[in-house]
Parts: C-alpha cells; structure tokens; sequence
C-alpha cells in the first residue's frame, strides 16, 4: 500500500478534529476530499506533513513502507510527501532559489541521487516557472512575500513541480484563482501526473474537479470520511451540498 | 579599592594630570562615583553589568614596544594600527593625526548629552591614558580603516579619540575590534561633522569572550551633514555600545544601526540617543538582536526633539529573535517631543524564530537547522546587503557563517 491512514484520531488544543479517520491510496491514484468548512481537511493535510502542533491520539499511517510518525517533517518530504498549502506562508528575506535549490538537493541526497548545481537548477526553475506562467521577476522575490492569493497558489505548484514528488496533497489550490489560472495550472499538475505517483486534492468545487479527474472522491464531515465513490459524489455536493451528508 | 585612590595612585601615566581645570572636573566625578547609589534598577548604564569587575578595577596601562603604523598606499584611503590606544602622528594636504589635547578634553567635558550618571562615560574620563585624533580637511573625500590592536594582557585601556570632518569633506571609516587577550577597552569617539559633510562609521567587534569592550560615541552634526553608523557585533565578550547624536543645525541626519550575535553567557548592552537641536533633520536608529543559549541583552532607544527642531522625522526599531529560552532581550524605546510638526515613530518586535515559517521551508525538504539558519540571515539580510563595501560585506559574511555553524 502506497498511503494506508487508519483509525486515525487527532486533537489540538482540547479539540478532537480528525475522529477514526480511514483512507487508503495506492500508486497512480487521484483521490479527492470534499467537506464543509472546519470539518478537518487541512488538519489532515498538515498531520500528513508532519505539523508539531497536533496530538495523535490514535491510529496508523504508512507511506511507502513507513511508519510515517517515524520520520521528521523534511524527511517525509525527502520521500516524496508535498503539501501545497491552503494559506502560504509569507517569509521576507529569503529568496525561492538558494531555498528550493537546498531542498531538492537533501532530497536527492536522501535518494543516493546526484546533487544538482547551481546553473542547472537556476535553468529548471526558470523554465518551470514559465510553464506556469511565473513572471521571472516574481522569482527574485521573497517566499510569497506580498504575493496575491493567486500568486501563491501557482508558486505553491511550482515548488511542487520541480520537486516532483510521489504524494502531492493540494489543500484548496484552486481557491484564489482566476479560471485561466485554474487551467494553467491544473495543466501543470495534469503533466505532472503519471502511473507511479499519487495526489490528494482537497477541494470545495467542482470546477477543480473537472479539469483533473479523480479517480474517488471522498466527503469529510466532522473529523471522519462518511462516504467515497466516483466523481458523481462531486455533482450530488455540487447540487445539494453537504446536508445530507451531516 | 575605591575609585578615589585608584586615580590617586596612577596619577603619572593619565593623561591631563597636570592640568588645574581638568583636576576639578575629575574631582567633580569622583564625588559622583561616592555619592551615587549605583542604582542599577534605573540608571540604563548598569543594567546587567557586574559592578565589582568594571568599578573595582586593577588599573594597568603601558605604551608598547610595537609602534602604531599609518599606510597611505592607495590615494585618500588609509590604514592605521592603533596599538593600546595610541597612534602615531601624521600630516598630509588631506588628513592631520594627532594626539588629544587638554582643549579637546575640556570641550568634551561640556557636552550635555551624555548623562553625569553614565559611569563608563566617567571612568573614561576619569582614567584617560589612550587615545588622537583625526582631522580630515575641507572638501577631501577620505577612506580610513583602523585596526585597533591590544598587546598584553589585564590591560584597561581609556581612549578618547576625535574625529573632525570639515566643511564638504566626506570619510568612510572602518575600525575593526578583535581582540584576543584578557583586557578591558574603553573607547569613547567624539565626533564632529561641519557644514556639508558626511561620515560613514562602520564598527566591527570580534572579541574573545575574555575581553571587554565598552565603546561610546559622541557625534555632533552641522548643517546638511550626514553620519552613518553600522555596528556589527560577533564578539565572545562583553560589548556595550551607547551612541549619542546631536542634530545641531538644519537638514542634517543621523543614522544609528546596529546588529548584536550572542551566544553562551555572552551579554550586550546598547543605547542610542539623538537630540533633535534644528529643524528638518531626520534620524534612524535601528537594532538587530540575535540571541542564542543564555545571552543576554539590552537596547535603549531614544529619540529627543526640541521645541525648535519642527519638521523632524524620527524613526526607532528594535527586534530581535531568541533562538533559546534561556535568552533575553529587553528593549525600550523612549520618545520626547516638543515640537509640534514631526514625524516619529518607534516598533519593537522580539520573539522566537517563525515556527510556520520552519514548517513550510522543511516541508520542501529542508533540515531544521538549515531552515533555522536561512531564517537568520534573512532576519538581517536587508542591513547586510545594503553594505556598499565589498570587502566589508564579505568580512560580514564570514562572521556569519562562523556564528551560525554553533547554532543547533
Ligand atoms: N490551532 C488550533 N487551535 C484550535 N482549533 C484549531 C486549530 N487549528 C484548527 N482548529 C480547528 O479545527 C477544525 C478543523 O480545521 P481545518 O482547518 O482542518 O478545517 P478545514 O476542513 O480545512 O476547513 P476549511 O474548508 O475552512 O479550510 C476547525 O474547527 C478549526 O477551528
Ligand atoms: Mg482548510
């Protein structure tokens, strides 16, 4: 099994958010999460990442033949693990090159892979960027340091495209953005997309779901999946929201 | 000892001694040093300061053997070696060195920025044995590095050196402060910027942990003058830096930054203070703290503007960030204003690295350490990429990296 959560229950301050939580993921699967707000989706997402703030109460979870409470935040990353946040981070003063450029790195160390250098790197990054229509300025700035909404969802995608990772977990990704944006970047992900690696999309739209097909979509509410199947969960929620659900 | 029979038994190698007008003035700090209470709850110059190691002191001074050294190998750029304080004397059509007069002094002695109870400021007049000063002429546009260099051990160094920029002259100024013995260096700078002209003031304080510095500095600035000060401070032992202007004309700027690394049970005290004397000057002053395991540290700002200084523009910051629990970091910015125009502002931020932002960065995959140290150099990258220096910029560089390869 490629991502096997089980039984998972989790609190952060005196408050359980994730309640028995199951869900599995094999390889090459797009698996999709819906839920009204609060109901735990980015909880998840960051417990995934490895967050500190959280208490596991409960429950399993393995990656890729890890007990993923084993390893430390970059290490999961170095696995493959990534998080494209729902709110990124602002960070002044560092810029995404020497930043990104060190982190592809230790993960290629991790993997026994060939670091990569400078000029390289520099020529990857550029080109990504213009893939997804980054302004190469935009790269000379710091971390989404007065990014727009928008701005930051594409620079979360393209951290992720230049790490390439096994699991991609895209936390409200196509909220903030403009529909040509919407297509630019889904296009990024669809290309990114092949038979040995796997994305968890979390989601309130349909729209997203449109442009990258799902092979499940599962409905959170209140800390537990209530329910999965095909893409037709999509348009019942798309009709008639998450009452009958709760 | 008290301070009293200190000054009375080394008499012979202080500067001045000699001098009637000088010796009532000396009398008149010793009874300060009697009668003050050495209250270190308010007096700002004794917060965190061990009383028994700077105010019961074993005087000792000599002139060394190796002699100070004055390099002009490049036109209007000049290197110097100051050794114990001292510095040869020298003279060109551009620059003058010479040793401090009892005028220089007695002048000093007036200024009332500086507070009577700032007892370092006092001991250094009190004890004077070192210190030249440095004329540079109308109209030159000067580059000077200093190399201040201490020879022996349990040294108590008391300098005071001047610093005269007339009209239209501009000086870049490097002093560099490494130490490695086990001495005290008290240094106070007079400085004085005429009509149109401009100094630029960088200080580099590299010391081991067994030696003390405590350097002060008195500016006074004239009509569209501008000085500059960076402070950069990596060193192991003690370091205050207290730094006073005066805004004496119009349109004239003071500019008062500083960056403190500590680290172990290092400890590091700062002030700065202007006065705004006239009107449309403008001042910064600017503190970056970093400190890690049990340092500790102080920052006293202040900005003063006089009732005729309208137009002021006045800006303080502070911040630092504690990399332990065990750090500390008291800051505290004061306002007082008596003009009605101005434009001042003060912020103090002091906290903890940005847990989110470590997150993110290793949820890319970078290591804790690496995220904690990139996180660092950012806090301080504006100040370190604004040095137009290269050769500054890459010294910066290089204490950088040696203060960060401790942190855990
Ligand atoms: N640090 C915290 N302290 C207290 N409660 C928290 C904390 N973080 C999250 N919560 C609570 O946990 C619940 C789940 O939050 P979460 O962000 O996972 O929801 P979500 O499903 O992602 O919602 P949305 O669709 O609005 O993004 C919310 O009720 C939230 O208030
Ligand atoms: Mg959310």
């Amino acid at each position: 099994m490629f991502l096997e959560i089980k039984d998972l229950s989790v609190k952060i301050e005196n408050k359980n958010i994730l309640k028995s939580l199951n869900l599995n993921i094999n390889k090459g699967e797009v698996h999709a999460i819906m839920g009204p707000n609060g109901s735990g989706k980015s909880t998840l997402a960051n417990v995934l990442a490895g967050k500190e703030d959280y208490e596991i109460l409960n429950g399993s979870i393995n990656f890729k033949d890890n007990d993923l409470f084993d390893l430390n935040i970059e290490e999961r990353a170095q696995e493959g693990m990534f998080l494209a946040f729902q709110y990124p981070v602002e960070i002044p003063g560092v810029n995404i090159t020497p930043f990104l450029h060190s982190a592809i790195n230790s993960k290629r160390k991790r993997m026994n892979e060939e670091e990569i250098d400078n000029l390289s790197f520099a020529k990857l990054l550029k080109s990504k960027a213009s893939d997804l229509g980054i302004n190469i300025d935009m790269l000379k700035r710091s971390v989404n340091t007065g990014f727009s909404g928008g701005e930051k969802k594409r620079y979360e995608i393209l951290q992720m495209s230049i790490l390439n990772p096994d699991l991609a977990i895209l936390d409200e990704t196509d909220s903030g953005l403009d529909i040509d944006a919407l297509k630019i970047v889904t296009d990024g992900v669809n290309k990114l997309k092949t038979k040995d690696n796997s994305f968890l999309i979390i989601t309130h739209y349909q729209k997203l779901l449109d442009y990258i097909k799902p092979d499940y979509v599962h409905v959170m509410v209140n800390g537990s999946i209530v329910k999965s199947g095909g893409s037709e969960i999509a348009a019942e929620i798309e009709k008639d929201g998450f009452q009958k659900f709760q | 000892m008290n301070i009293q029979d200190n000054y009375q038994k080394n008499k012979k190698n202080i500067f001045f001694s000699e001098n009637k007008d000088i010796q009532t003035y000396r009398e008149k700090l010793i009874n300060i040093f009697e009668n003050d209470r050495f209250d270190k709850k308010n007096n700002e110059s004794l917060k965190n300061i061990n009383l028994k190691n700077f105010f019961d002191f074993k005087y000792k001074y000599l002139i060394s053997e190796e002699t100070s050294v004055i390099n002009n190998n490049q036109e209007n750029s000049y290197s110097i070696v100051s050794v114990n304080g001292q510095c040869l004397s020298y003279k060109d059509d551009k620059i003058e060195i010479t040793k401090i007069l009892d005028e220089d002094y007695i002048d000093f002695s007036k200024n009332d920025i500086i507070e009577n109870n700032d007892h370092f400021v006092n001991l250094n007049s009190l004890f004077l044995n070192s210190g030249f000063k440095i004329l540079i002429k109308k109209n030159n546009n000067i580059k000077i590095k200093i190399s201040n260099i201490i020879t022996d051990d349990d040294l108590t160094i008391f300098q005071k050196n001047n610093y005269i920029c007339e009209e239209g002259s501009s000086l870049n100024l490097i002093e560099e402060y490494e130490n490695k013995n086990n001495s005290t260096s008290n240094i106070l700078n007079v400085i004085k910027l005429e009509k149109n002209s401009q100094l630029n003031h960088f200080l580099i304080q590299d010391n081991s942990s067994n030696h003390n510095l405590i350097i002060t500095t008195h500016s006074s600035v004239k009509k569209d003058s501008t000085y500059t000060q960076k402070v950069y401070n990596f060193s192991e032992g003690y370091v205050r830096n207290f730094h006073y202007s005066e805004l004496k004309e119009a349109n004239s700027e003071a500019d008062l930054q500083g960056i403190f690394f500590l680290k172990d049970n290092n400890t590091s005290n700062n002030k700065t203070y202007v006065k705004h004397l006239a009107e449309d000057c403008k001042s910064n002053q600017v503190y970056k703290g970093i400190l890690n395991d049990r340092s500790k540290a102080t920052y006293f700002s202040n900005t003063h503007v006089d009732q005729v200084a309208q137009k002021t523009e006045g800006y303080q910051l502070s911040k630092g960030i504690l990399l332990s629990d065990n750090a500390s970091y008291f800051s505290k910015p004061e306002l007082k204003i008596y003009a009605d125009d101005v434009k001042c502002s003060h912020g103090s931020t002091i906290g903890p690295i940005d847990e989110n932002a470590i997150f993110y960065l290793r949820s890319r995959g970078m290591s804790k350490i690496a995220a904690t140290k990139i996180l660092i150099s950012s806090f301080i990258n504006e100040e370190l990429s604004s040095i137009d220096n290269e050769q500054m910029s890459e010294i910066i560089q290089k204490k950088l990296v040696r203060y960060l390869s401790k942190v855990k």
